[in-house]
C-alpha cells in the first residue's frame, strides 16, 4: 500500500500531527486554486501574499516560543505597537530636525530593539520571580505598553517616513520581497534556538514539566526571562515591518493579529499547556492562514465575517485537536487491552 | 479576627487606598464628597460592577473571561434591535430577551471550556470574536440612537428609588441600577457561600483534579459559572443601554481589561480559588473613582489604558507575592471569607 503512494506523501514527518496538517494545507491551497485559478496563482498575488504575512508571522513565532514554555504572550501586539511608535517618532522627527535619513533609520531600528528589552524583562520578571500566571502578567503588560504608545502619540498616527526606510517593507531582491527574506531569517533563528541550543531544549522541558526541569538542575527563572526577552525582540522586528509597510503607525494597529497568532500557533501543533510546538507545523499553519486570508480578500468578505471566521476557526481547531487526542488515547488503551489479553491466553 | 490579620488582607489595602484617594480628591474638589456625586457614581458604575461579579466568578473558578464585555454588547444590541422591530415596549421583555441571549452565549462558552482542556482565555478570545463578528454581520453596524429607543427604556434609566432636592430646586436620586446591583450581590453571595454549586466554584478553582476526585461535578460547575456570567453580562447590557440611552455595537468591547484589573485588585486570583465579593466591589470602586478623576490628577484621557495596565500589573503582583509568601510559610494571610 505504501509503495503505491506518490513519493511526496511518503516523506516522513517528525511530528505525527504534521502529516495531517500537510494534507489540510495542500487541501486549502487546492480549493483556492480550483475556485480562483487565474487570480490565485498570478505572480502579483503570490508576491503580495509573501509580503503580507511576515509582520504577523513574527508575532506567531513569538507566541509559539511562549507557548512551548507553557506560557502565553498576550502582549506581543502591544509590544509591537510600543516599539513601532518609538521607531516611527525617530523616523519622522529625526529627518525633520535635519538628521541624515540613513542615520535615523539605523537609530530607529536600534531603538525598537532597545525598547523591546524592558518589555521582555518586565514580562519575564512578573512570571519568573513574582509567580504571576503568564496570562495575567501579559494581559497587564498589554494594557501598559499599549497605554504608553497611546500616551506618546496622544492616540494619533505617526506617518511619512524616509523613502529608503519604506524599501524594507515594500522592496524586493530578485523578485522576492525583503520582508519575506527577513521572515525566513527569523524562522531559521528560532529553529536553531529550539532545536540546536540548550536554551531550546530547556524551554521544551520547562513547558512539559517545570518541576522535573527544576530538579534536573535547570534555572527555570532564567529560561523564562530569556524566552520573554526573545518574544519581545521578535515583536520588535514585526513592528519594523509593520511601520515600513504601512508608512504609518498608530497605537492599536494590528490588534486582530493577537487572535490570529494564537490560532496559527495552536493550529501548528503547539499545546497551550506547554512542551509542544515546532517550526514546520507553524509554517504550514501560517501558509494556510495566509492562503485563506487572500481568498477572503479576492472574494471581498467583510471584516465582520472574517472576525467571525477566525474565532470559529480557533474553536474548531482546538476541538479537532481534542478529539484527535481522545481518539489517540482510545487506540492506545485498546492496543494495551489486546496485548494484555493475548498475554493472558 | 485580630488586627494583624485584617491588615494582611488585600481588601484592607484597597479600602485604605480608596479612603486616601477620596480625601485627596475632596481637598482638591469639595464637590466629590457630596451625596449628589456619590449617587451619580453609583448610577454610572453599577453596570460595570455587575459585569465584575461575573468576571469574579470566572476568575475564582480558575479561568479568565475576556468575552463578557462582548456578550454584554451583543445582548444589548441584539435585544434592543429585536425589541424595536417587534414593537413590544416593555422593560421585562428587554431584560428577559437580553438575559436569555446572555445565558445562551455563556452556555456556548461553558461548552468549549468544559470540553477542551485549554486555557479559558483562549476559548473566550475565540468566542468573543465569533459573537461580535456574527452580530456585526447579521444585525448591522448602525447605532440605535435616542430617537428610536422605546419609551420604557428611556424612562427606566431615570427611575430613582430615593429622590432628593438640590439647593437650586432640581432633583437627584439613587438610581434603580444600584438596587439591581445590590440584589445580584446578595444572590451571588448566598449561592457562593451556602450552596454546593457555589462551594464547587471555589473547589474547581483551587484544584480542578482534586475537586473532580472529591466528587464535584466539574462540568456542571463550569456551566453554572459561565451561564451565570453570561446572564450578568446580559443584565449589564440593558443597564448600560438605559444609562446612556444609545446603543453602538462597538461600545463596551475593549473595557474588559479594566474590569479584570478591578477584580484582581480586589484579591481574586486564578490559581488559588480565592477571593471575595467585597474585594471585587472595592476593586471596582477604586478603579471607577481613579478613572473618573484622572483629569483632576492632571492626566489626560490618553492615560487611561496605561493606567489600567499599571493597576492590573500591581494588583496581580501583590496577590501573587502574597501567595508566594504564604506558601513559604513566612506569613499567614487570610484570603478566604471563611
Amino acid at each position: 500500500m505504501k509503495n503505491k503512494l506518490p513519493r511526496l506523501l511518503q516523506f516522513k514527518f517528525k511530528e505525527p500531527k504534521n502529516k495531517f496538517l500537510f494534507i489540510i494545507m495542500m487541501g486549502t491551497i487546492l480549493i483556492m486554486f480550483a475556485l480562483l485559478p487565474e487570480v490565485f496563482l498570478s505572480s502579483t498575488n503570490l508576491k503580495s501574499m509573501a509580503s503580507q504575512f511576515p509582520e504577523f508571522g513574527f508575532l506567531a513565532l513569538a507566541m509559539m516560543l511562549a507557548m512551548i514554555t507553557g506560557g502565553i504572550d498576550l502582549s506581543v501586539v502591544a509590544t509591537a505597537n510600543f516599539t513601532g511608535v518609538i521607531a516611527a517618532l525617530i523616523l519622522t522627527k529625526g529627518p525633520a530636525a535635519g538628521m541624515n535619513p540613513m542615520l535615523s533609520i539605523v537609530l530607529a531600528i536600534a531603538a525598537t530593539i532597545v525598547a523591546a528589552l524592558p518589555v521582555g524583562l518586565i514580562n519575564g520578571f512578573l512570571i519568573a520571580y513574582i509567580g504571576v500566571p503568564p496570562i495575567l502578567a501579559t494581559l497587564g503588560t498589554q494594557g501598559l505598553f499599549l497605554g504608553i504608545a497611546t500616551v506618546i502619540t496622544k492616540g494619533l498616527s505617526v506617518a511619512n517616513f524616509p523613502k529608503s526606510f519604506l524599501y524594507i517593507g515594500n522592496g524586493s531582491i530578485f523578485g522576492i520581497p525583503i520582508v519575506f527574506i527577513l521572515f525566513i531569517i527569523g524562522t531559521i533563528f528560532v529553529w536553531l534556538l529550539l532545536g540546536k541550543t540548550e536554551q531550546g531544549f530547556n524551554m521544551y522541558m520547562l513547558g512539559t514539566n517545570p518541576i522535573v526541569s527544576r530538579y534536573s538542575g535547570v534555572d527555570n527563572a532564567k529560561i523564562i526571562m530569556q524566552t520573554y526577552i526573545t518574544t519581545a525582540l521578535l515583536a520588535a522586528v514585526s513592528s519594523i515591518i509593520m511601520i515600513s509597510r504601512a508608512n504609518s503607525m498608530r497605537p492599536g494597529y494590528g490588534s486582530s493579529y493577537l487572535l490570529q497568532a494564537i490560532l496559527v500557533v495552536v493550529l501548528g501543533g503547539a499545546d497551550p499547556d506547554g512542551g509542544f510546538g515546532n517550526i514546520p507545523g507553524l509554517l504550514m499553519a501560517i501558509v494556510m492562514l495566509q492562503v485563506t486570508q487572500s481568498g477572503f480578500n479576492i472574494l471581498a468578505f467583510s471584516p465582520f465575517v472574517r472576525k467571525f471566521i477566525w474565532g470559529f476557526a480557533l474553536l474548531l481547531v482546538m476541538t479537532i485537536n481534542y478529539i484527535a487526542q481522545q481518539y489517540g488515547n482510545y487506540k492506545r488503551v485498546k492496543k494495551m487491552r489486546q496485548s494484555t489479553a493475548s498475554e493472558a491466553t | 479576627m485580630n488586627l494583624k490579620r485584617i491588615f494582611k488582607r488585600s481588601e484592607t489595602f484597597v479600602l485604605l487606598i480608596i479612603i486616601a484617594f477620596s480625601v485627596f480628591v475632596t481637598i482638591k474638589n469639595p464637590a466629590f464628597l457630596t451625596l449628589d456625586n456619590l449617587f451619580d457614581l453609583l448610577r454610572s458604575s453599577s453596570g460595570t460592577a455587575i459585569l465584575g461579579i461575573g468576571i469574579f466568578l470566572v476568575l475564582i473558578s480558575g479561568g479568565v473571561d475576556v468575552s463578557s464585555t462582548t456578550i454584554a454588547i451583543v445582548t444589548q444590541y441584539v435585544s434592543i434591535t429585536l425589541m424595536i422591530r417587534s414593537g413590544i415596549d416593555s422593560m421585562w421583555f428587554l431584560f428577559g430577551l437580553s438575559a436569555f441571549i446572555g445565558i445562551v452565549l455563556g452556555a456556548i462558552n461553558a461548552f468549549f471550556v468544559s470540553l477542551l482542556k485549554v486555557p479559558t482565555l483562549i476559548v473566550t478570545l475565540g468566542t468573543s470574536s465569533l459573537y461580535h463578528g456574527i452580530m456585526l454581520e447579521f444585525f448591522g453596524t448602525r447605532s440605535v440612537n435616542i430617537g428610536s429607543l422605546p419609551e420604557s427604556v428611556k424612562s427606566f434609566g431615570k427611575i430613582n428609588i430615593l429622590t432628593l432636592t438640590r439647593a437650586d430646586g432640581s432633583t437627584y436620586g439613587l438610581s434603580i441600577f444600584f438596587v439591581i446591583l445590590i440584589a445580584l450581590l446578595i444572590i451571588t453571595y448566598v449561592i457562593l457561600k451556602y450552596t454546593v454549586i457555589g462551594r464547587s466554584v471555589y473547589a474547581i478553582g483551587g484544584n480542578l483534579e482534586a475537586a473532580k476526585r472529591a466528587g464535584f461535578n466539574t462540568r456542571k460547575t463550569h456551566f453554572f459559572v459561565y451561564t451565570y456570567a453570561g446572564l450578568l453580562a446580559g443584565i449589564m447590557g440593558v443597564i448600560h443601554l438605559s444609562l446612556i440611552r444609545y446603543s453602538n455595537p462597538n461600545y463596551i468591547v475593549g473595557t474588559e481589561l479594566g474590569v479584570i484589573a478591578a477584580v484582581v485588585l480586589g484579591g481574586a486570583r486564578i490559581s488559588g480559588g480565592t477571593g471575595t465579593l467585597t474585594g471585587t466591589m472595592l476593586g471596582i470602586i477604586l478603579i471607577t473613582i481613579l478613572e473618573k478623576n484622572l483629569i483632576m490628577m492632571g492626566l489626560s484621557t490618553y492615560w487611561q489604558q496605561l493606567f489600567i495596565g499599571v493597576v492590573l500589573i500591581l494588583g496581580v503582583s501583590i496577590t501573587y507575592l502574597q501567595a508566594k509568601f504564604q506558601q513559604s510559610g513566612k506569613t499567614i494571610i487570610a484570603t478566604e471569607e471563611e
